[in-house]
């Protein structure tokens, strides 16, 4: 009778990762979710219990494609509520970089480099606290082979810390968060209340 | 308990604290400190005179400080023995009291604390469980919200003669309620707190549901549950019958309570986990069913009467499963939640086993024990050969069973002593030897197994309990492992002296496993803590004498774990086979002086000369054997 270890199941690769270790321990009492910030405000179908459960359930393609994956900020609320002390963020990230690998990009828009105009000062690097930019050597077009910021999309949560610390306005998260628009937020909230739109 | 108090062989010592517990099964001797109750106890009838007329009014434990009693007091009316008390933190001397009591003359503020010695049989222990206390749970605001209660105070508050005398209000206002919660698991199964389940918190929080509703059939009650447990008979049907009374039972562990500051109500907030949604609900009270856990002065009880702990903090029984009423000391018993969290059905069951084992020590003349105890040789203790013990002997016993006095050599008293061995491994001047478990005949199989191709062989020390009964299951389970473990056993990790681990070496081993029980399932109380202290200081040595790699491994294999016992014993098989024959005999060849240097005292401990003969002999025999049959 032969009891060697067969292939790693989706579980013990998300294990293996540091942060995803104590996956196992759910018991699916739900507190995470009911505690999760993300859930409350504006995404019913954030549901980190649910994930875990993909994950000891083998449900890799649904794991990878589901919004709890990519829209986890980390803040750990929920590691503190949990009684079973998850670091449920950690297996989350575990996911995600699982999927990375397996060619799955994030719903985020994430933060974009304008390699015209970067200096590689490293503000944003140095900022960011999901550790998602780098200073890299490469070849830019009219400038040649320079150092420019570079964002590694898997990692990056599109807080916007790097645009705010930029001082070239070279880094930016595209669509609602732009420097323009919350100029323009900021604006019509100093309005009166009559004219606001 | 009226009926005990009556029964004339029963004595019932109400305020009176055990202070000292020394001697041994059937000759126990117990200090009892009988606090002053300032009543004089064959005086008093009870009649509470003295109390209706004392002016002082403090919080009543027994109400869980929802309603006052007096400074003279009995907690409840049914208390056994009625005898009134007088808590002097709270009496002002004002001897209203000596008025009220008149002619009867009980009540004597003289009265000091006796300290009074018994001989005692046998001890039964069932001094119950503890409350975790949820204000540290900030989430449920227990403290902060006074519509948030624990269940030892709503089983107060709904009962006919607590201080409500049975009609539901709430803290804030007194309005009825009619909206209910009850939280489950506060403060159990949660790694932060306790990480156990409390056992009964289920049943009694339908139960506490169904009485609700019951007295109050307008109440709506919900139940917050993590798991629902009702694992005996009949409870399923309990289970059922709430359910089918209309009782909510939402899955799903509540992460938060807020409060409308307002109206005091409470806004529970948790996910459905059946509908995967998160609920937020209000209510007007919210009853927390608090974590059972060890009483606040179990630590304390536990050092007077010398038993272990579990890790939780419970009491330890001998065995969890064949002897979960005995302590590992003899003669003393458990009965009830002080050995671990437990419904009134297991209590009484273990109760009446522990009496059952008590009596049978009551009515024995002669009584019992392991055959494998340890003796003294006090010729070879330093006590004779230097004139002053070392006293080592005295601290590795986990039974306090021998004792020291002056420069004597030490005397065991041989009734507490329950053959673990550790003494006899300690003892640096081999005086001390354990019946069954001699050194001469460990040698003597370690000889035997080593006889041929020692390089070859894994010697396996188990301890009888754990790490053997690991073994055992590895066997029945087939699990695969090296043919070339040779397992040797002794009672406990803790008799698993340096001296073999060096002889097995000497004689060529190529591996030695040092394996005994997880240190909180150790049947010897800490003889475990012994053998991993030793084992560390071994693979130390072992280290800096540049032994190899995996040739000397240390594991805590419980009984359960045959798994482990197998892919352990196969690791280490590996280990051996990345080094040839050659190599391993040329290491051991190098450490042999080594070895041998800490080897000298060995073969003069009685016996042991004679079976490294005897075992010689032996493989002698077998050898010829062999080369007959070829």
């Amino acid at each position: 009778m032969s009891h060697e270890a067969s292939e790693p199941s989706f579980a013990d690769e998300v294990k293996a990762i540091p942060g995803g270790e104590y996956l196992e321990l759910c018991y699916s009492c739900g507190t995470c979710v009911s505690k999760c910030m993300i859930q409350h405000k504006g995404e019913p179908e954030f549901n980190p219990r649910r994930l875990l459960r993909m994950v000891m359930m083998e449900m890799k393609d649904e794991a990878f494609d589901s919004r709890t994956t990519w829209l986890c900020s980390a803040c750990d609320l929920c590691y503190a509520a949990c009684p079973q002390k998850i670091h449920i963020s950690g297996v989350i990230h575990a996911v995600k970089s699982i999927a990375s690998k397996n060619g799955k990009h994030t719903m985020i828009k994430t933060a974009v480099v304008d390699q015209q105009t970067c200096v590689a000062c490293g503000l944003c690097a140095e900022a960011c606290p999901y550790d998602a930019i780098k200073i890299i050597e490469t070849k830019v077009p009219y400038r040649g082979m320079i150092q420019v910021a570079d964002v590694d999309s898997s990692l990056c949560m599109g807080c916007g810390l790097c645009s705010a610390v930029c001082r070239s306005t070279s880094i930016r998260v595209p669509e609602e968060y732009t420097d323009e628009s919350v100029v323009e937020n900021i604006w019509d909230w100093l309005q009166p209340q009559e004219v606001r739109s | 308990m009226v009926d005990a108090a009556r029964q004339p062989r029963i004595d019932v010592r109400s305020y009176t604290e055990v202070e000292k517990v020394e001697g041994f099964v059937g000759n126990f001797k117990v200090s009892l400190r009988e606090k002053a109750k300032y009543v004089i106890a064959d005086r008093c009838n009870g009649c509470g005179e003295c109390s209706r007329v004392c002016p002082i009014e403090v919080p009543n434990y027994f109400e869980m400080n929802l309603a006052p009693r007096k400074a003279i007091y009995v907690p409840m009316s049914q208390s056994v023995p009625l005898i009134y008390t007088i808590d002097t933190d709270a009496c002002i001397h004002c001897y209203k009291c000596v008025d009220a009591c008149g002619s009867l003359e009980a009540i004597d503020f003289s009265q000091e604390d006796k300290l009074v010695q018994e001989d005692i049989g046998a001890l039964v222990v069932a001094t119950g469980f503890g409350h975790f206390d949820p204000s540290v749970m900030e989430e449920y605001g227990y403290g902060r919200f006074p519509n948030v209660i624990t269940s030892m105070e709503i089983e107060r508050l709904n009962n006919s003669a607590g201080p409500t005398a049975g009609n539901l209000i709430r803290p804030s206002d007194h309005k009825n309620p009619e909206e209910l919660a009850f939280i489950n698991c506060v403060g159990s199964r949660d790694k932060r707190y306790n990480p156990g389940c409390s056992n009964f918190c289920c049943m009694y929080s339908i139960k506490n549901a169904i009485l609700l509703k019951q007295a109050n059939p307008n109440v709506d009650v919900t139940i917050y549950y993590i798991d629902i447990r009702t694992p005996s008979k009949g409870y399923e049907e309990f289970y059922d019958r709430a359910r089918e009374m209309g009782i909510h039972f939402q899955q799903g562990r509540p992460s938060l309570i807020t409060e409308d500051p307002e109206t005091h109500n409470l806004f529970v907030h948790a996910e459905d986990i059946a509908l995967g949604t998160v609920t937020e609900k209000e209510y007007d009270m919210v009853m927390l069913n608090q974590a059972a856990i060890p009483q606040p002065d179990q630590d304390h009880m536990s050092s007077v009467l010398n038993v272990a702990q579990s890790p939780g903090g419970w009491f330890m029984e001998y065995h969890p499963k064949l002897r979960p009423m005995d302590s590992p000391t003899d003669g003393i018993f458990f009965a009830g939640a002080c050995q671990g969290p437990k419904d009134i059905p297991s209590s009484v069951a273990q109760g009446s086993a522990a009496a059952a084992r008590a009596s049978r020590i009551l009515h024995s003349k002669e009584w019992e024990i392991e055959p494998t105890i340890a003796v003294v040789w006090p010729d070879r203790c330093s006590a004779t050969t230097s004139g002053k013990p070392c006293g080592i002997c005295e601290k590795a016993c986990p039974y306090g069973a021998i004792t020291i006095t002056g420069n004597n050599p030490p005397e065991i008293t041989t009734a507490k002593c329950h053959g673990c061995g550790g003494c006899v491994a300690e003892c640096p001047e081999d005086a001390i030897t354990q019946l069954h478990f001699t050194d001469a005949q460990i040698l003597a199989q370690m000889r035997a197994v080593l006889a041929k191709e020692p390089e070859k062989k894994i010697i396996a020390f188990r301890c009888h309990w754990c790490s053997y009964g690991g073994a055992d299951l590895a066997g029945t389970s087939h699990f695969e492992y090296t043919a070339n473990e040779r397992g040797l056993r002794v009672m406990c990790s803790a008799r698993m002296d340096t001296d073999f681990i060096y002889e097995a070496y000497r004689l060529g081993a190529g591996a030695v496993l040092y394996s005994g029980c997880h240190p909180q399932d150790c049947h010897y109380i800490t003889g475990q803590l012994l053998g991993a202290r030793r084992a560390k200081r071994l693979q130390k040595i072992f280290d800096r004498m540049g032994m190899s790699e995996g040739r000397f491994r240390v594991e805590w294999i419980s009984a359960a774990e045959g798994d482990k016992y197998a892919r352990v014993l196969n690791e280490m098989q590996a280990a051996l086979d990345g080094m040839s024959s050659e190599d391993l005999k040329k290491e051991i060849d190098e450490l042999r002086p080594e070895m041998e240097k800490r080897l000298k005292k060995f073969p003069g401990v009685p016996g042991v000369a004679e079976a490294m003969g005897y075992s010689d002999l032996l493989s002698d025999a077998i050898n010829e054997q062999k080369e007959a049959v070829r």
